[in-house]
């Protein structure tokens, strides 16, 4: 403990808690009140953070798990440049601070007069930032550049002037620019929500105790998650596990981990063995790798245990450099977001329960993306699956494992929109691993399509089922058929009117034999 | 004029509210009877004295339906859903119980999967793509029989646009169980999105049988001692008949929060402010509310229990923070307040009846902001009690107890504070144009705090604040609902159109006061906003009342159609007028600060305290106390 937290009343500790959460709750409304777009506005794909003048993370309203813990970077991105109070820097660029290109994160820098006294960052997946295909999230991508337009750290507001050249380039580069205008000005709108909560804040406490206060937070929130580590034991565990394929082609992308808990408290997480970049988009940054592992340590703390970077400090991460967990330019990585962040997830639970901590089984480790396109319009959806069991019951059955936790979209409001009908959406029964107790099931869904359209798929865990735990046996593995003969995980294919499309989404592993 | 009496049945206490025939307010208070709620209801008429041929309404708040989800003690239900949709209620919306707690369950649904039936059928929009044949209705019939249901559920995918395949289910399985109820989901909330009206309806098959029989047993206990039938609240704060509250019994889930606002309502008019925040803290949680326009904000939505209820309710945000609360600290060495609540039994440490636990009310006692000898229910204080209960802690912090005491006020006012906050910025509300009315047992103790925190710059203390939401029960209006699906483009939704609905609707719901709403969005959206429908109204008039507040609400619109999801009528009785004013005695006591409503013209200056005769009122440094005609206090910045 540093000697300026010291100074800090811990009787303060749960009220300032409260105080800049709040804070950060009041961006998210604001964000989620103003958005354009369903993907923010209804799947609520999108993180508010707010730092302090040093750049640490103090709260963050996490909404979706894979943006966990990944903001501090975008800030510490604009830092390393001549930043000034009063600006909204904007960026995507995974190579600096951004995840993959459609996240597109804004950092307010917080003034008070010319003093800078912090920071309030906002990331929202967009639902299209240009490149090779509608979304964004094109199939068979090798490059960056063909994912869309890279955006470094620049200024979209400077000194609290905007930049109209820069955003009309910006939009130039978009399929939709009205609606990505209107989802870039709510974000503005929450970033500056967080400022005037954080000016607020810090006019009722005072400058110094604000920074003492912060301190103890980030203290405090290690301090927990320490005390659970300590709680758990010194352990040891590996796991190694792959990708079934990188988009372009199907050879396994190997990753492995080993783990240790410390006697004081630290898991280390050293991905050496892990596969070098590869050549599809199924890449992630660093950033990426990072917050599926601070989801998973999340995942053994309790609920209460505030959301600040102080958590992030008990994890000490060693990362083979330029890998597919650690990819940099010129790597695709649209892919990476939503399936090697599953995998990295999935590889750390495997490492976690080797070294004998009671984590959950294997889920289903894949948000089964599926994207359908026709003559004027799109659809893209992820579907639930099974969860691992655990030492304390089944595993809950078809929902979003992982990193992921976006809702489904109801069949009556398909139906009426797109050109397709659901003639199945069911629980796929029996498709969780057995055990003492069993993993949860997956689900079916069958689209019949009225019309001409391609549909893409990016799947996961067709072939390698998800892994029980402690004897359990493994789930069922996916399965994904046109017109009832099996297809690849990962593909694009062009489908005539009366086509049924079948995804069967993988059940949980077992635990317990 | 005779009198109308207002009952809130809460966790600890029953609550009463009478408006006499002059308008005037008589309260009472008697412990509840949760084995069978009704018992208490009779015990607190009993104590009211007034004859039952003198009054001409009983109005009830009941937490029978939040109980029964609570407790899953509610009807066997067998279900009748589409072919290839049959686990509707399993899948949900595919989003996990706790977003880091993976091992966390949701709620199993309400019907068992063993026990739905599928129906071969489909239709799309108000098209069919497969019939429904009368032989598939008698298959179906037999299966459904065939598993015992004590009622039946009919939930059938597009229903919203037509109902015609339920309809028919519907009358065969009437013909083959004529016993046994039959709910339809297009009957129960007739609107798109098949998770949340299938849940919904289920929810209402699921708690009905059980809701008609205590409602029966409670009107005959009433008819026994010669009292008029009762009126139940629903979670939209109007009142129904029992036979009409029977068959929605889904829409009593939030009773009781519900009348609480509809009160703290009737007193801001009284006092003369239309916008408020609203915050009720009892024994184990604090609710927060928002009242606009001088009504309470209702809005469809919410969940009971872990069970969707999409059905209109008086929004309430509930947090686990109250006078029982219990303090301690967590492994980071942090003091916490709750969650876990020592209740009403055994209770604060100081309430001497067992409880050893420190809790926020033993924080009250040990800063001296609770009087021993003024507290309602008959409870005396034990200060020694809540000093030993907090000193281990104090003793574990290396501070006074006196300061464990500050900081656990100070944590519960930073949780209700961002639950007031939630409920106002999500509306495009900003606290600082609204009034705190603060109410419940120990929401007057927290009014001027949790104001500071909000930089709020007036809290309204009603009078009656320990049992306003009786009082909201007993001025509240009979109000009766219908509800109707759209589906329309606002330029398809000519006058004559929506004069004819209006119609429709009028003839299933009567009511002087009528009140329809269209429940409107831009095409694509994923949830609508509550627009106001008046006579002579087409859609372009419904389109441009959308895109106001829509931009109020959001801060944008969009160049987009306006789709008419659906419609709403709420038809009104008139509203029971009560005179808030203070009784002719006792006089205020200045010396103690004792108001129990009698005549006062004080101003107090914080930090004080004044004593109600249900609650305490702590007022805060830099506020200032003037007492009000109509009863209560007017708190202010200075």
């Amino acid at each position: 403990m540093s000697a300026q937290t010291a100074r800090f009343d811990p009787l303060g500790l749960a009220v300032m808690s409260h105080a800049v959460a709040m804070i950060a709750e009041d961006m998210g409304s604001v964000l989620m009140r103003g958005a354009l777009s369903p993907n923010i506005r209804e799947r609520r794909d999108a993180s508010c953070a707010l730092f302090d003048a040093r750049g640490r993370m103090i709260a963050q309203a996490a909404h979706i798990p894979v943006h966990l813990g990944a903001m501090p970077e975008s800030v510490r991105a604009v830092m390393a440049r001549p930043y000034a109070s009063g600006d909204v820097w904007i960026l995507n660029d995974p190579n600096h601070g951004g995840s993959h290109l459609p996240d597109l994160t804004l950092v307010e820098v917080i003034g008070d007069g010319s003093e800078v006294i912090g920071f309030a960052a906002v990331r929202a997946h967009h639902a299209d930032v240009g490149g090779m295909s509608p979304g964004s999230m094109p199939f068979g991508a090798t490059e960056l550049v063909q994912e869309g337009i890279v955006i470094p750290p620049v200024r979209l507001v400077a000194g609290g002037v905007p930049d109209e050249a820069l955003l009309a380039l910006l939009l130039a580069n978009v399929r939709t620019p009205g609606e990505r205008r209107g989802d870039l000005a709510a974000q503005r709108a929450a970033c500056a929500t967080g400022a005037a909560g954080w000016r607020a804040l810090r006019a009722r406490v005072g400058a110094s105790a604000l920074d003492a206060a912060a301190g103890a937070l980030l203290d405090y929130a290690e301090r927990r998650a320490s005390a659970r580590l300590e709680e758990v034991g010194v352990r040891r565990g590996f796991a190694e596990d792959a990708l079934e394929g990188d988009g372009v082609t199907d050879a396994p992308v190997p990753l492995r981990v080993e783990v240790a808990i410390t006697a004081s408290g630290r898991l280390q997480l050293d991905f050496t063995g892990t596969s070098p970049r590869v050549r599809g988009n199924v890449n992630c940054p660093v950033q990426v790798t990072r917050a599926a592992s601070l989801f998973v340590l999340r995942t053994l703390l309790a609920d209460d245990v505030p959301t600040n970077e102080g958590i992030a400090r008990v994890i000490d991460l060693k990362v083979p450099d330029d890998s597919c967990i650690s990819a940099r330019w010129p790597a695709a990585v649209a892919a990476g977001n939503v399936e090697m962040s599953q995998r990295i997830t999935d590889l750390l639970f495997a490492a976690l329960a080797d070294a004998g901590v009671p984590v959950i089984a294997q889920g289903q480790g894949t948000m089964n993306n599926v994207t359908f396109g026709g003559a004027g319009w799109t659809f893209y959806e992820t579907l639930g699956g099974g969860q691992g069991a655990s030492a304390v019951g089944a595993g809950p059955s078809a929902v979003h494992v992982g990193m992921s936790n976006t809702r489904n979209t109801p069949i009556e409001s398909l139906e009426r929109a797109y050109p397709m009908e659901i003639e199945r959406y069911a629980i796929r029964r029996g498709s969780g691993g057995k055990g003492k107790h069993a993993g949860g099931d997956g689900v079916v869904r069958r689209y019949r399509v009225l019309e001409y359209c391609t549909v893409t798929l990016l799947t996961e865990r067709r072939h390698r089922a998800p892994t029980g735990a402690m004897g359990g046996r493994p789930g069922a593995p996916g399965r994904n058929l046109l017109n009832g003969t099996e297809v690849p995980a990962k593909c694009r294919l062009q489908l005539q009117p009366g086509d049924v499309l079948t995804i069967e989404t993988p059940g949980g592993g077992g635990w317990g034999g | 004029m005779s009198w109308s009496v207002g009952i809130d049945v809460g966790g600890t206490f029953t609550d009463l509210a009478a408006v006499g025939p002059d308008g005037a307010l008589r309260t009472g208070k008697v412990l509840s009877t949760p084995a069978d709620q009704g018992a208490g209801v009779a015990d607190a008429l009993a104590r009211f004295g007034v004859p039952g041929a003198e009054i001409a309404r009983i109005a009830h708040g009941t937490t029978v339906v939040t109980n029964l989800l609570l407790e899953r003690s509610g009807a066997r239900v067998v279900a009748c859903l589409t072919e290839g949709a049959t686990d509707l209620l399993e899948l949900r919306r595919q989003e996990r119980a706790a977003l880091y707690d993976l091992t966390a369950h949701h709620p199993a649904p309400l019907v068992d999967h063993t026990r739905v039936v599928a129906v071969r059928e489909r239709m799309n929009g108000d098209q069919v793509r497969v019939a429904l044949t009368r032989e598939e209705c008698e298959r179906v019939a037999d299966a459904v029989a065939a598993l015992e249901p004590e009622i039946v559920l009919v939930a059938l995918l597009h229903s919203y646009a037509s109902d015609a395949h339920e309809r028919l289910l519907a009358e065969s399985l009437r013909r083959r169980l004529r016993h046994v109820e039959v709910v339809r989901s297009g009957d129960v909330l007739p609107e798109i999105r098949e998770y949340e009206r299938t849940a919904t309806a289920a929810a209402e098959a699921y708690a009905r049988p059980r809701v008609m029989h205590y409602l029966g047993m409670l009107e005959r206990r009433l008819a026994s001692t010669g009292h008029p039938a009762p009126m139940v609240m629903t979670s939209g704060g109007g009142m129904r008949t029992t036979h009409d509250a029977a068959r929605g019994a889904a829409s009593l889930a939030l009773s009781g929060p519900a009348g609480g606002v509809v009160g703290a309502a009737a007193v801001l008019r009284a006092a003369g402010f239309t916008q408020a925040l609203t915050i009720d803290i009892g024994g184990t949680s604090a609710d927060a509310g928002l009242i606009q326009q001088g009504e309470p904000l209702v809005e469809p939505g919410g969940e009971v229990a872990g069970i969707p209820i999409a059905l209109p309710r008086v929004l309430v945000e509930t947090v686990s923070a109250g006078g029982g609360s219990i303090l301690w600290i967590d492994d980071g060495g942090a003091l916490r307040v709750g969650p876990r609540s020592a209740g009403a039994n055994p209770g604060p440490a100081a309430f001497a009846r067992g409880g050893t636990a420190p809790t926020l009310t033993d924080a009250h006692v040990l800063l001296g902001h609770l009087d021993a000898t003024h507290l309602s229910g008959g409870v005396t204080l034990d200060p020694a009690a809540a000093q030993a209960a907090i000193a281990p802690l104090a003793a574990t912090l290396g501070v006074a107890p006196a300061a464990v005491a500050v900081a656990a006020l100070a944590i519960a006012d930073a949780a209700m504070a961002r639950a007031l906050r939630r409920v106002s910025v999500d509306r495009g509300v900003d606290p600082r144009d609204a009034v705190l009315v603060a109410f419940g047992g120990a929401g007057p103790l927290h009014g001027t705090a949790l104001a500071d925190l909000l930089e709020m710059r007036t809290v309204l203390i009603p009078p009656h604040a320990g049992v306003l939401s009786a009082v909201g029960l007993a001025m509240a209006p009979e109000r009766r609902e219908a509800a109707s699906s759209v589906m329309l483009r606002a330029d398809a939704f000519t006058e004559p159109r929506c004069t004819s609905l209006c119609q429709a609707l009028a003839a299933r719901a009567e009511g002087e006061d009528r009140r329809y709403v269209a429940r409107v969005r831009y095409e694509g959206q994923g949830h609508e906003l509550d627009i106001p429908v008046r006579d002579g109204d087409d859609g372009h008039a419904i389109a441009a009342r959308f895109t106001s507040l829509h931009q109020l609400r959001t801060g944008f619109t969009l160049d987009r159609a306006v789709e008419i999801v659906a419609m709403r009528l709420a038809a009104s009785g008139p509203q029971r007028a009560a005179t808030f004013a203070r009784s002719a005695a006792p006089t205020f006591d200045a010396a103690r600060r004792i108001d129990e409503g009698g005549p006062c013209d004080a101003v107090l200056d914080g930090p004080t305290t004044i004593i109600l005769s249900d609650a305490t009122v702590r007022i805060s440094a830099g506020w200032r106390a003037r007492a009000l005609a109509v009863g209560g206090w007017l708190v202010e910045r200075v």
